[in-house]
C-alpha cells in the first residue's frame, strides 16, 4: 500500500486547486495542517477503492463554508477529530477509514490530516471528482449513501450533529450552523461500508490530483509547456479529455459573499482579437464559460483558470484584473454524467437555463 | 394532579399573563392538550419536592417565532422526537418532563409530551416568566449545561447540539430553528431530580392555573380581576404585585429587528394617573417609563392587560385606544440573585438602567 509522502501533498496542493475549478478553497493552509499531521503523527497510507474490503467502515470528511472566509479564519485543527468523535459516538462504532467528500480544494487535505490524528488509512476516491458548493452534490447521495448523520464541529468546541432523511435538507440545516459557527465548519458524513464505496465513489481522484501537481512540477523543472504537460497526462487518466477554451486576460471580476457562498462572475478578454470575451459564473466553483451565448464548458466538466505562464491554477478568490489566463476545460468520469448525477450537480442544480453539453461535443 | 379541561384554560390565561407580552399566544398549545384529553389521555403534573433525587427530568419546548407557530401548526410529534433522541443519545429514559419557559405557549408544549408519552410534567420552569433565549434559565444560572439539545421538526429531522455553553448553544440551536421553517421543538437542559429542586422556579405551572383561576372567578362573581389577583399574589412566590398605570394606549411602535419584536408602546394616564407611560419591548415587556423615571424593570413582570377584561394583551395585540392597566409583580427570589441577573438582568437587553426590586419602587 502507498503512503503519503511530503512531496505528495506538495503536488496534491496545485492539483486539488485545479480539481477545485476555482472553488474547494485554497489547498494551502489544508496543506500547512497536512503536512504538520503527518509531521506529529506519522504516515498515512492511500488505499486504491478497488482494494477496500466489503466490511471496512468508512466515513466522509471536509470543511464547509466559504473559501473566503477559510482565509482569514483559521482552523486550530482540533475540530476535524471533534467532529469523527461525535459522529462515532452517535453510531457507536469505530470508523475503518477516511474517504474524502471532495477531492478539489481544501477538502483533499482535511481527509489526510484526520486520518494521520486517528491513525486511519484514505481512500483514494472521492464523492464530487471535483469541488461542488453542497453537501447533497455527492455521487455519494446520487447513488444511495444518506448524508446523515452529519457530524460538524468548530474551532471553539462546540459539536452538532444533523440527521434529516434527505442530504438537500441535511445541507441546508449543516449551511445555517456553518454560517453561526462563523462560516467555516468541519464535518463529518456519508457513513458507508467499503462495497458500498466502491460502487457510489469517484476512483483514484487523490492519486489524480497527485499526477497533476507531479505533471506540473517535473515540467517546470525540465524547461516543458505545463500546459501541454498537463493536456498529455490527463489523457493517460480517467479524465481523458482536457481542452483550452480561452486565453486572454482578466478584464473584470465581481464576487460578492452570497448565503454562505462567494458569488460572481469573471470576463477574460481572449489575446485572439477576433473572438469575443469569455464569462466564466461562479459559485464558489467555475460553473459554465461563455462566448456570447456559446457555451464553451458547462457543469459538472470542469471549467479550470490557469496562469498562462505556469499552468497553475487561480481559485475564484485570487483572481485579479489583469491576470493572463488559460481557461482548461475537462471532461469528468462517467459516473457524473449519468442522468441521476446531473439530476442532483448538473447545470439546472445551479439554477443554470442551459442544458449539459459534453465538453468533448 | 391530574390537569382539567377547565384548568387548561386557566392555564393559558395564567401562563399569557406570566408570559409579560411575550411567549406567545398559547391558544394552539392549549388546542394540543385538549385534543389530547378528548382522546383519553391525562396529563399528571407532580410537585418538584415529589421528585427521586436521581431521576431523570426532559424539559421540552418550542423554539421559534409564536407568528410562524400559528400558520405553522406542528403535527405534535415533533417534541416528543426531540425528548426521544435526547433520550437515546443519553442511553437514559426520562421520568418526567417539564416546561423551560412558563410564560406563553411553552407552559402547553412539556403538556402534549406528557400526555402521549405517559409522563408527568414538574410543576415547575426555568424562567418564571417568558424571556427570548434558550440561555435565559434559572436551571443555566445555577449550572446545569443546556446541552445537549435536540431540535426536531414536523419531517422528522432533527439536530443535536453539543455546544461549550449555553449562549453558543442557542446562537446554533437558533440556525436550525429558522432553517426549520421559524419554529422547531426542542428537549434540553436534561437533569435530575434533584437539580430541578435546586435551580427550578417552582410551582408555577400551579401558579400559571391559579392566576387564570382567580381572574375567572373574580369576573364571574362580578368583581375587579385585576384587584383579586393582585390579592392572590402574596399567597405565592410571586409575593409582591401592583398597578403602576392606567390608561389609554396612544402610540404603538413595533418593528421586527433581528428575529425579535421590538417596540415601544405609550399609554397616556387616566385618573388618578397623569402623565404617560412608556414601555420598552423585545418580545416581553423589559422597562416601564414615566416621565423618565423607572415604575418596573426587567426581570419583574410587567403585564399591560385590558381595563375591563382584565385580559392579558400580548405584544402583537397592543392597539391604539385601548383602555389599559399595567401591573407589575416581582418574581421569586431565585430569579433576583446577581447571578440571575447576570443572565437575564436588564444589561443583558441593553438596558442602561440597574434592577430595583418593584417593592422599593415609589
Amino acid at each position: 500500500m502507498a503512503y503519503i509522502t511530503n512531496q505528495d501533498i506538495e503536488d496534491l496542493s496545485v492539483g486539488a486547486a485545479l480539481l477545485g475549478t476555482g472553488g474547494g478553497g485554497d489547498p494551502y493552509i489544508g496543506k500547512l495542517m497536512a503536512r504538520a499531521a503527518l509531521e506529529k503523527y506519522g504516515q498515512v497510507d492511500l488505499l486504491p477503492l478497488d482494494k477496500v474490503p466489503d466490511g471496512m467502515n468508512l466515513v466522509a470528511c471536509g470543511a464547509m463554508g466559504a473559501p473566503t472566509i477559510l482565509i482569514e479564519k483559521m482552523p486550530s485543527g482540533d475540530e476535524i477529530g471533534l467532529a469523527l468523535r461525535t459522529y462515532e459516538k452517535r453510531t457507536g462504532r469505530k470508523v475503518d477509514a477516511i474517504i474524502p467528500f471532495e477531492a478539489g480544494g481544501i477538502n483533499s487535505m482535511m481527509p489526510i490530516m484526520l486520518a494521520a490524528e486517528a491513525r486511519l488509512p484514505v481512500i483514494d476516491a472521492d464523492g464530487m471528482g471535483r469541488a461542488f458548493p453542497q453537501l447533497e452534490m455527492e455521487t455519494f447521495n446520487v447513488y444511495g449513501v444518506p448524508a446523515s448523520p452529519v457530524a460538524l464541529a468548530d474551532e471553539q468546541g462546540n459539536a452538532v450533529i444533523v440527521e434529516t432523511k434527505d442530504a438537500a435538507k441535511a445541507e441546508f440545516l449543516a449551511r445555517g450552523v456553518t454560517i453561526r459557527m462563523g462560516g467555516q465548519s468541519y464535518l463529518v458524513n456519508y457513513g458507508m461500508d467499503g462495497a458500498t464505496a466502491r460502487r457510489v465513489s469517484v476512483p483514484g481522484t487523490m492519486s489524480l490530483a497527485i499526477g497533476i501537481g507531479r505533471t506540473l512540477r517535473e515540467a517546470a523543472a525540465g524547461h516543458r509547456d505545463p500546459l501541454d504537460a498537463l493536456i498529455s497526462f490527463l489523457r493517460t487518466t480517467h479524465y481523458e479529455t482536457a481542452r483550452v477554451i480561452a486565453s486572454g486576460k482578466v478584464v473584470d471580476v465581481s464576487r460578492r459573499e452570497q448565503n454562505g457562498w462567494s458569488v460572481g462572475v469573471v470576463t477574460i478578454e481572449p489575446f485572439d482579437a477576433s473572438r469575443r470575451p469569455v464569462t466564466i459564473q461562479i459559485q464558489n466553483e467555475n460553473l459554465i464559460a461563455e462566448e456570447d451565448d456559446k457555451v464553451l464548458a458547462i457543469v459538472p466538466d470542469l471549467i479550470c483558470v490557469l496562469e498562462a505562464d505556469t499552468a497553475m491554477p487561480i481559485t475564484t478568490e485570487r483572481l485579479r484584473y489583469g491576470q493572463r489566463v488559460n481557461v482548461l476545460g475537462i471532461k469528468v468520469p462517467p459516473i457524473m454524467r449519468t442522468p441521476e448525477a446531473l439530476d442532483v450537480f448538473g447545470p439546472a442544480a445551479f439554477g443554470l437555463k442551459k442544458p449539459y453539453a459534453p465538453l468533448e461535443a | 394532579m391530574k390537569l382539567t379541561s377547565e384548568q387548561l384554560i386557566d392555564l393559558s390565561v395564567g401562563a399569557a399573563f406570566l408570559g409579560t407580552g411575550g411567549g406567545g399566544d398559547p391558544y394552539v398549545g392549549r388546542l394540543m392538550v385538549q385534543q389530547c384529553l378528548d382522546e383519553g389521555l391525562s396529563v399528571e403534573i407532580v410537585s418538584p419536592e415529589d421528585l427521586d433525587d436521581d431521576m431523570l427530568v426532559i424539559p421540552t419546548a418550542m423554539m421559534g417565532a409564536p407568528t410562524v407557530l400559528v400558520e405553522k401548526i406542528p403535527s405534535g410529534e415533533e417534541a416528543i422526537f426531540s425528548l426521544q433522541r435526547l433520550e437515546r443519545h443519553l442511553g437514559r429514559k426520562a421520568s418526567a418532563t417539564m416546561p423551560i419557559e412558563i410564560g406563553g405557549i411553552n407552559s402547553t408544549i412539556p403538556l402534549v409530551v406528557g400526555a402521549r408519552l405517559g409522563l408527568p410534567v414538574v410543576d415547575a420552569d426555568g424562567m418564571g416568566r417568558a424571556f427570548p433565549f434558550l440561555e435565559m434559565e434559572t436551571f443555566g444560572v445555577y449550572g446545569v449545561p443546556g446541552s445537549p439539545l435536540a431540535v426536531s421538526d414536523e419531517d422528522g429531522d432533527c439536530a443535536l447540539i453539543e455546544a461549550i455553553d449555553n449562549r453558543q448553544m442557542e446562537w446554533l440551536a437558533r440556525a436550525v430553528a429558522i432553517r426549520m421553517g421559524g419554529s422547531a421543538y426542542i428537549a434540553e437542559y436534561a437533569m435530575s431530580g434533584a437539580d430541578v429542586k435546586r435551580t427550578a422556579v417552582p410551582n408555577t405551572l400551579t401558579l400559571a392555573i391559579r392566576i387564570g383561576e382567580v381572574l375567572r372567578r373574580a369576573r364571574q362573581s362580578h368583581e375587579n380581576p385585576i384587584e383579586a389577583l393582585i390579592g392572590f399574589l402574596p399567597n405565592t412566590l410571586y409575593r409582591y404585585g401592583r398597578v403602576i398605570f392606567a390608561g389609554k394606549i396612544v402610540d404603538v411602535l413595533r418593528e421586527t429587528k433581528a428575529g425579535f419584536a421590538i417596540g415601544r408602546v405609550r399609554i397616556e394616564g387616566i385618573a388618578p394617573f397623569t402623565s404617560a407611560m412608556e414601555i420598552e419591548i423585545q418580545n416581553e415587556n423589559l422597562i416601564a417609563r414615566v416621565d423618565g423615571k423607572v415604575k418596573a424593570i426587567v426581570p419583574d413582570l410587567i403585564c399591560i392587560m385590558n381595563t375591563e377584561t382584565a385580559e392579558p394583551i400580548t405584544s402583537e395585540n397592543l392597539r391604539y385606544g385601548q383602555r389599559v392597566t399595567v401591573i407589575a409583580v416581582s418574581v421569586p427570589e431565585i430569579m433576583r440573585t446577581p447571578k440571575a441577573l447576570n443572565v437575564f438582568g436588564p444589561a443583558c437587553f441593553g438596558l442602561k438602567e440597574p434592577f430595583i426590586p418593584i417593592e422599593q419602587i415609589g
